[in-house]
């Protein structure tokens, strides 16, 4: 029998919630953390094998995964089936889920690339006419950003750019390769800037909540993890109205179970945690919940060959690295047919090219792999997305999950402002290319469907006023105080920007306000 | 009092256990695939295909010597609905081309004759963005499948390994992680 109710009750492994969990713990306050899925262990749970001695040879398991790009035979395991928890979108617009349920979720596999939003973004409705501002700028978030960075060892070079806000970094002073500064030198003639990549090194080769954040927890003495437990609801005080605990189900035996909490914190991943309250119909007095859904633009891109490294003739000095070229449409002037702005990833690559960037087969097509060899420099977007009321999720009452939870239906797509966008970047890489002296060789045009770039945010947006956002700036609910929501889908715009940085200094300010509201006594 | 479980196993040695390593091999080093989906027809036309688009190189087996389209036989008959489609409809236009400008089945022609019939259907593409007209898209997409199944064919690995050179195909597999005991399909 358990002895007590927890004080703070969190749900979700990931970035957020062990965010969540450090700052909590470290200042004495207890927290249960249940997680959806198991502990992962590097070491027993993956080796190294030849495609050959896999099913499929490498292939992936046909029809595993169809909306999760990301898959390989190598790596299917990982990722949450989509029979298994299914979601559903009309036939003509799909929308890629790409979800993971392990202990630490997706802050096991993410990108690492490490940005803070600019006021660009914070106060885009002032800026661009579109969309609403956030209830917040970036001198409220600064602070916290740098303590993230902090944790995360991110790498960078501050840049002045105020459309590319520096940070707390371990400063990359590395030389560019002479690829690099060709089109360093092509987008100065350009106007557009060319920058330093931002990366999170993190420790021990991961920047996961599983070994930047829970072992801090853990260490007070005041975490307690339960793995394989899915949440079916939060349940609520019917005299008082706050969220008093959880509903959940044992992942194996389908036992149903319960847990009783002063404080609930959500922070399942953006669309888990709006399912979640949706199910629960809770905190939705605006009638916002579900709504604005975002994500990032990725799949445009533009491949290239650097001359002068063909024929065995690439050296480190010539080839290699990885640069970004942050927004640069939309900050002083105004781009012909979009809103918002995009950056550019770049990298320079010594290694083997892929044979779809050439229209060749057989001995030919040898002969283009080996002459090509380790000259490639490729250009891929990420892109904002608008945020529109209409773009939204809801719970689909037809479809339940592996463990009868009714499901989301998501409701989205995207719009003219997002392929002219898309347009707009690719032939600016095209142009500065070009005017390095890069030989193209293949570009793309469409992005890939919402969802890819595993950067869905909104549906559960903050705000000043409780008519027109479910979660204030502390990403408390502003209907049941003593409810949080310290994931991504507090976001009310996307921006280009990897997420993950902004997730993590936003959940370590929310849960520092938290602690000061539990010692107040003003929640709990 | 009975002994528990634990203690049985203790006794018996078993705690302190290592496994012997057991020598492993991949059924394709010792058996063909049962080829069963494509009939004789599509089968003699994905045959030559894989053959014009990699044949032998340079000390590597081309598509034939990997078994490759045998395989692809068997990966096409567990795909979905669409992808048989695009992989049949495909193989009867290139059969029905070469018939039409040469007056044998595709299996028939000659290099010349197969690069008359492939060439203006050649792409260049990025990742997850293959062409959209069809024909176009189960030229490229076909190439692309038979290159797979060649590169990470055991036979390519150990032309590799002869030659000094790194495999491809390599890569961390992830074993299902305490995978949900229920079925749920």
């Amino acid at each position: 029998m358990p002895e007590e109710n927890v004080d703070v009750l969190i749900i979700g492994s990931g970035h957020s919630g062990g965010m969540v969990a450090k700052v909590l713990t470290e200042k004495g306050i207890s927290c249960l953390m249940l997680n959806a899925g198991p502990i992962v262990d590097f070491q027993k749970d993956r080796e190294l094998k030849p495609a050959y001695e896999l099913p499929y040879r490498g292939f992936n398991m046909p029809g595993r995964l169809p909306h999760v790009f990301q898959a390989n035979e190598f790596n299917a395991n990982t990722w949450v089936d989509e029979k298994e928890v299914p979601y559903t979108f009309n036939r003509d617009e799909p929308y890629n889920w790409v979800r993971v349920r392990l202990f630490g979720g997706r802050s096991l596999f993410w990108s690492r690339q490490s940005f803070r939003l600019s006021d660009y973004e914070f106060k885009a409705r002032d800026h661009d006419g579109f969309g609403d501002n956030w209830p917040i700028s970036l001198a409220d978030l600064a602070p916290y950003y740098s303590r993230v960075e902090e944790i995360f060892r991110v790498s960078g070079h501050p840049d002045g750019l105020p459309q590319y806000p520096d940070g707390n970094f371990v400063v990359d002073d590395s030389p560019w390769s002479g690829s690099m500064q060709r089109l360093i030198a092509a987008g100065k003639k350009l106007n557009v800037p060319v920058c330093k990549a931002r990366s999170a090194m993190g420790r021990g080769g991961l920047a996961s909540s599983i070994n930047l954040l829970l072992p801090d927890a853990f260490a007070t003495g005041k975490l307690t993890a339960v793995p394989n437990v899915v949440v079916r609801e939060i349940t609520v005080d019917k005299n008082t109205g706050l969220a008093n605990g959880a509903n959940f189900v044992d992942r194996h035996s389908r036992r149903e179970m319960s847990v009783k909490a002063k404080v609930v914190v959500l922070a399942a991943g953006c669309l888990e945690s709006t399912r979640l309250l949706l199910n629960s119909k809770l905190a939705n007095s605006s009638g916002v919940l579900g709504h604005y859904l975002i994500d990032n633009i990725y799949g445009p891109g533009v491949v290239c060959s650097v001359p002068e490294a063909r024929d065995g003739k690439a050296t480190p000095d010539l080839m290699g690295g990885d640069a970004l070229i942050p927004r640069f449409r939309n900050i002083d002037g105004k781009a012909k047919n979009f809103i918002g702005g995009y950056a550019l990833n770049l990298w320079s690559s010594d290694r083997a090219m892929d044979p779809r960037n050439f229209a060749a087969y057989g001995a030919e097509l040898q002969k283009k792999l080996d002459s090509y060899y380790g000259s490639g420099f490729y250009m891929s977007m990420m892109g904002q997305v608008l945020s529109h009321y209409e773009h939204q999720v809801g719970i689909d009452k037809n479809v339940v999950d592996a463990w009868d939870i009714p499901v989301l239906h998501v409701d989205t797509k995207y719009t003219d402002n997002e392929f002219n966008m898309s347009r707009d970047a690719v032939d600016t890489g095209v142009a500065m290319a070009e005017a390095a002296g890069f030989e193209v060789l293949a570009k793309n045009y469409e992005p890939n469907p919402p969802g890819y770039s595993i950067h869905e945010l909104g549906t559960c947006r903050m705000g000043d006023n409780p008519k027109t956002s479910v979660l204030n700036k502390w990403n408390q609910s502003h209907d049941i105080k003593n409810l949080f929501v310290v994931d991504g889908s507090s976001f009310v715009g996307s921006g280009w920007q990897n997420p993950t940085m902004t997730i993590l200094a936003l959940s370590m300010r929310s849960a520092e306000y938290l602690a000061e509201q539990l010692r107040q006594k003003n929640v709990g | 009092m009975s002994e528990t479980a634990p203690n049985l196993i203790e006794q018996r040695g078993s705690l302190g256990f290592q496994s012997p390593p057991i020598p492993a091999t991949v059924p394709d080093a010792v058996a063909m695939t049962e080829q069963h989906y494509f009939h004789a027809e599509h089968m003699a036309t994905l045959r030559k295909l894989g053959d014009v688009l990699l044949p032998p190189l340079n000390g590597y087996p081309g598509s034939t010597q990997a078994c490759a389209p045998e395989f692809i036989d068997f990966l096409i008959s567990v795909s979905p609905a669409e992808r048989q489609h695009m992989y049949r409809s495909g193989l009867d236009r290139l059969n029905a081309d070469a018939q039409k400008h040469f007056g044998v089945p595709f299996a028939k022609v000659n290099e010349e004759q197969a690069d008359t019939l492939l060439r203006p259907w050649l792409r260049v593409w990025m990742r997850d963005h293959p062409p959209t007209e069809p024909f176009a898209a189960f030229i490229n997409v076909a190439h692309e499948d038979i290159r797979t199944a060649t590169m990470n064919s055991q036979a390519w690995s150990i032309a590799a390994t002869s030659a000094g050179e790194r495999a491809p195909g390599i890569g961390w597999y992830w074993s299902p992680i305490d995978p949900d005991i229920q079925m749920y399909v």
